[in-house]
């Protein structure tokens, strides 16, 4: 059941991952949470950003993704997404 | 002689304002599928969007048809002019036996597309379909029924896949989807017998309007459901 996952799957992984974090996170911690390669989550960041999805901060020297109000808005539609197919069956 | 009118007369506009709900119910997740189907770009969604604009213009070609005789035959008893009543009729009548056509023509369609979406088909079996669809509505002319029994069998069909469906997720939302295709599918049972007493007709429109409230329901609780996941 459980097949390759697509390219909308992954950014809800990403999503979840920060708010299970209380809404930041730091890249590496996304990297582990969202399973995915570096150079893969290095692309994936860029567009999310560009997206206004997520927004890269710094905190103390260290950097930060956080979600942002469209992130969640995204993350939301994604859920519902799941159910609607869950319901259906799709 | 088609049979246009099923309803009894006291029923006239009821039955219009219960086919509007299902057309409204229809169009509502066919627009949230579409809005899916741009973020995933899932064909599947795209075939449950199409399915539902189809069962959509259906209903609204139904409302049309009904619209128009029960607001014509109502403007000819007030004329009181026979030959003006007749002309009114004639062309209502044309109007209806098409309206009738498509009425029937995206019911059907629309259920099938739904069907495929779970029975994978062969372009063959498509044009097949099609063709026995056509063959079904034009036979329906003369036999009503054959057009609620071909519904039967599609929507029978669906809503198993939905019950299958809940029993592998166990998901409130597919319980009541597979609840409401039920009853949904009950109602051309009823539909079926409207040759006996119209009153059959009042019972399909009534079990028609609850399951498509709880097709509704279903709905709602899936979007909800998404937003309580989100709050956590």
């Amino acid at each position: 059941m459980e097949g390759k996952r697509t390219r909308v799957d992954i950014i809800g992984d990403m999503l979840s991952s920060i708010v299970s974090k209380g809404g930041q996170i730091k890249p590496t911690h996304l990297m582990y949470k969202s399973n995915m390669s570096h150079g893969q989550m290095k692309t994936y960041i860029d567009d999310l950003v560009q997206k206004e999805l997520i927004k890269k901060v710094k905190k103390n020297d260290f950097d930060y993704v956080i979600i942002t109000n469209k992130g969640h808005e995204f993350l939301q539609k994604l859920r519902e997404m799941k159910e609607f197919e869950k319901a259906f069956g799709l | 002689m088609v049979q246009v009118v099923f309803s009894p007369k006291w029923f006239w506009g009821k039955d219009i304002f219960i086919d509007s709900i299902a057309l409204l119910v229809l169009l509502s997740i066919a627009i949230f599928a579409t809005k899916y189907y741009w973020i995933k770009k899932s064909r599947n969604y795209l075939y449950l969007a199409l399915s539902f604009y189809l069962i959509a213009l259906s209903f609204f070609s139904k409302i049309l048809i009904n619209f128009t005789i029960y607001y014509q035959v109502l403007h000819t008893q007030i004329i009181g002019s026979m030959t003006y009543t007749q002309t009114i009729l004639k062309s209502s009548e044309i109007f209806a036996v098409s309206g009738l056509f498509f009425y029937r023509f995206f019911t059907l369609l629309g259920l099938f597309m739904l069907y495929s979406i779970y029975e994978k088909q062969s372009k063959a079996n498509i044009i097949l379909m099609v063709y026995f669809i056509l063959i079904s509505i034009f036979f329906s002319k003369e036999e009503y029924y054959l057009f609620y029994l071909t519904s039967l069998i599609l929507l029978g069909i669906i809503s198993n896949r939905y019950y299958q469906n809940y029993r592998k997720n166990k998901s409130k939302a597919s319980g009541m989807l597979a609840a409401s295709f039920s009853i949904i599918t009950l109602s051309q049972v009823f539909f079926m017998l409207v040759s006996i007493t119209k009153h059959f007709y009042v019972a399909g429109e009534i079990m028609q309007l609850i399951g498509y409230t709880v097709l509704l329901t279903a709905f709602i609780t899936v979007l909800k459901h998404g937003r309580e996941k989100n709050k956590g």
